[in-house]
């Protein structure tokens, strides 16, 4: 039985998942720790609590797989790819209609667009500016003194949602604090909030070609006042798995099981891209 | 763990180029000193250096003392002193860095700049330009002339458009032999124009030698060596000797089948200019893929000669304005930009498009969208778009950069791979 892991280093949190191959390709476990200023530790601490969670010692684990802006910090990595192929791979693992996603991270948005058979054909992401991003839910939450799980809810319960006048992540405080003080409610500022931010990700993933199925991806996809603001304005389902923080890391881990498999050779397999090695 | 292999291009033409730009700078320094020979700044698209060379005068080129400096880490202070004295983030750092050089008296090698006998702005396309120049004649209280050339709307530039341009160049003619008290010498002129045009050829076959697998070198990164000779020698018998071992350099590396790597894996066409600032850093980001850039539009800001276009000797003062007006990238519409990169993709057998939209060039990075919209979707050619600058290095975000880039490939070598499974 072949068991590889992925890792997913991102910049609040770090993901890992261990995925076996056994007939089929299935998920044994996923972990999560908050990535914190030791990235190298981060990574540790996630494998280690993976490992622990599918029951297996890590030299089990045959091959892994890192992610993440975090993936060269990985000690125990055997080959590093952008969150984007692995984001891609991951979507159509879980959904494989999947012809485009959209991943919100902490700060991070981007829009992939993928072929029939989940490769990426073209991405778009954010740049110098954290608009639109989980960072943006996240400043909201904390000037409103509710918390980042019950932002979502609270926002499905609006009924005039309030025009947002500025996307940018710092400047929304103010923004907020003047609705408060002009005594709207919390749920239609924070349905503009989501509003605000879901016109803002789907003005990036415009500039490529999006195609259903359309799968949400990142932390921000289990806001459930995200996933309906994004469907209002798309004017479409979109496909959000109880695993869409994990993503990353399933995309790593398959890419991982596929190098045990030995069904794909990737320049990435090459020693001098291991972790530890300089670019 | 083994270092990835270092690409860098360092033959003989890349120590003659230095000693050549050496040579001009030692050329302006004397100018500063003796006030002789005489000199005019001029912007590098759609330059007519033939034409000084009918008074035997060096060219001062802005752009090149910017990027020099950028290149040598050296760019910030005097951008950071054009704002503090009012110019906004939003300019093009290249004005900002030449003139903040002005305010604070630095050099790029050192040695004296001259003040320009005359401040020759010869507008193609960049509007920039013109302010620019406006400045400088005002910082150094130079004569300025604003060389008018009317963009490229059609196809081919109209009679209308050539009688212009033409007119105008002799008016610069009559103001040059006034302010430098030397007579203009038609053949000399003549003779400059002969020489451009054996150059442009050269250099056309270099470009040519990129269409070969592998390329012997990076039409890009390398491309950058042979441009600063083609801005200052075009129009001289040197240029046309430095053009000449070029081509016999690069021509001996496709005879014995090198490239820049042991297998050259990705073939790509870059527009935009580069990051000058982060130069070997970005470059290092395409070589640990084994890419190599086969064409590039950037390389044609200073004459787009590989499809054919040459300098006539036989008509110096039209062809001069044909140069100025069609045959650089600048002046050039949209249509024909997409067209020139729709070439090279098929031509030079590209893999992929890199768009580099850089903050401070409007003229460049207008249209950039459209264009990525036109070739991943017309063309169906996989195009990365990455964003930072030329000449300020606070714009550009590394590991976002790097992440972009590796993703580009990776998705580029899983299709070659899937490509070839699939055979």
């Amino acid at each position: 039985m072949r068991i590889a892991a992925g890792v997913d280093v991102g910049s609040t949190q770090t993901k890992a998942v261990v995925m076996t191959e056994n007939g089929g390709r299935e998920i044994l476990a996923r972990a999560l720790v908050d990535t914190g200023a030791n990235v190298r530790k981060a990574a540790d601490n996630a494998f280690l609590a993976v490992c622990q969670a599918a029951g297996i010692h890590a030299p089990e684990v045959g091959f892994v797989v890192g992610t993440g802006y975090g993936r060269y910090n990985i000690s125990f990595g055997n080959a590093q790819m952008t969150e984007i192929s692995c984001h891609a791979r991951g979507a159509h693992f879980v959904c494989p209609t999947t012809r485009t996603v959209i991943d919100m991270g902490g700060q991070d948005s981007k829009a992939i667009s993928l072929g029939k058979d989940g490769q990426v054909l073209d991405f778009v992401m954010n740049d110098k500016c954290a608009a639109g991003t989980g960072r943006f839910l996240a400043n909201a939450a904390e000037v409103m003194g509710i918390s980042l799980d019950d932002i979502g809810p609270l926002s499905l319960r609006a009924t005039r949602a309030v025009k947002m006048a500025t996307v940018c992540t710092v400047f929304v405080e103010s923004d907020i604090l003047s609705y408060l003080a002009q005594g709207k409610k919390p749920e239609d500022i924070l349905g503009g909030v989501h509003l605000a931010i879901a016109k803002r990700t789907l003005s990036l993933a415009r500039r490529i070609a999006i195609e259903p199925d359309i799968t949400l991806t990142g932390g921000v996809a289990r806001n459930s006042g995200m996933v309906y603001a994004l469907e209002e304005i798309l004017g479409t389902k979109l496909q959000v798995s109880p695993d869409s923080q994990f993503m990353g890391a399933i995309g790593a881990a398959v890419f991982a099981l596929e190098k045990l498999d030995q069904s794909f050779e990737f320049s990435a397999w090459r020693p001098e891209h291991a972790a530890g090695s300089r670019h | 763990m083994a270092e990835a292999k270092r690409s860098e291009y360092r033959g003989n033409i890349h120590q003659r180029q230095k000693d050549l730009m050496l040579k001009w700078y030692d050329r302006l320094n004397e100018a500063a000193e003796t006030g002789a020979p005489p000199t005019a700044s001029l912007m590098i698209s759609g330059n007519c250096v033939e034409l000084l060379e009918g008074f035997g005068a060096a060219p001062i080129y802005p752009e090149v003392n910017a990027l020099q400096l950028a290149i040598r880490h050296q760019s910030l202070d005097p951008i950071l002193a054009a704002e503090e004295l009012g110019y906004a983030p939003d300019n093009c750092a290249y004005v900002k860095a030449d003139i903040g050089c002005y305010l604070k008296g630095i050099t790029p090698t050192g040695g004296k700049l001259p003040k320009p006998d005359l401040v020759l702005c010869n507008f193609v396309g960049c509007n920039t330009y013109i302010k620019w120049f406006e400045h400088t004649a005002e910082l150094t209280r130079s004569k300025l002339y604003v060389l008018d050339v009317p963009f490229q709307r059609e196809d081919e530039p109209s009679r209308a458009d050539l009688d212009y341009v033409v007119r105008q160049l002799k008016e610069v003619v009559a103001l040059l032999e006034q302010i430098s008290g030397r007579k203009f010498d038609y053949d000399r002129f003549a003779e400059a124009v002969r020489c451009s045009a054996q150059v442009e050829e050269l250099w056309s076959q270099i470009k040519h030698l990129a269409r070969r697998t592998p390329s012997p070198f990076d039409a890009y990164f390398d491309a950058i060596t042979l441009m600063g000779p083609l801005y200052v020698y075009r129009g001289t018998p040197e240029g046309v000797e430095f053009f000449r071992a070029a081509l016999e350099e690069m021509q001996a590396k496709v005879d014995a089948g090198e490239g820049l790597y042991d297998q050259e894996k990705f073939r790509l066409v870059i527009e935009g200019p580069p990051p000058y600032p982060y130069f070997r850093t970005f470059r290092d980001m395409f070589a640990k893929w084994k890419a190599t850039t086969v064409a590039s539009t950037y390389s044609t800001v200073g004459g787009l000669w590989e499809f054919g276009a040459r300098h006539d000797p036989d008509h110096p003062f039209e062809s001069v304005a044909l140069h100025m007006l069609a045959h650089n990238v600048t002046n050039r519409n949209y249509l024909q930009r997409y067209e020139q990169i729709r070439r090279y993709l098929e031509e030079w057998n590209a893999d992929g498009l890199i768009i580099h939209f850089v903050k401070s060039c409007r003229l460049f990075s207008a249209g950039q969208g459209d264009m990525r919209d036109y070739v991943t979707k017309k063309l169906g050619i996989p195009t990365l778009y990455i964003e930072s600058d030329l000449e300020d290095p606070r714009y550009f975000a590394e590991a976002q950069t790097r992440n972009r880039i590796d993703a580009f490939f990776e998705a580029l070598e899983h299709s070659k791979l899937g490509a070839h499974t699939h055979a």
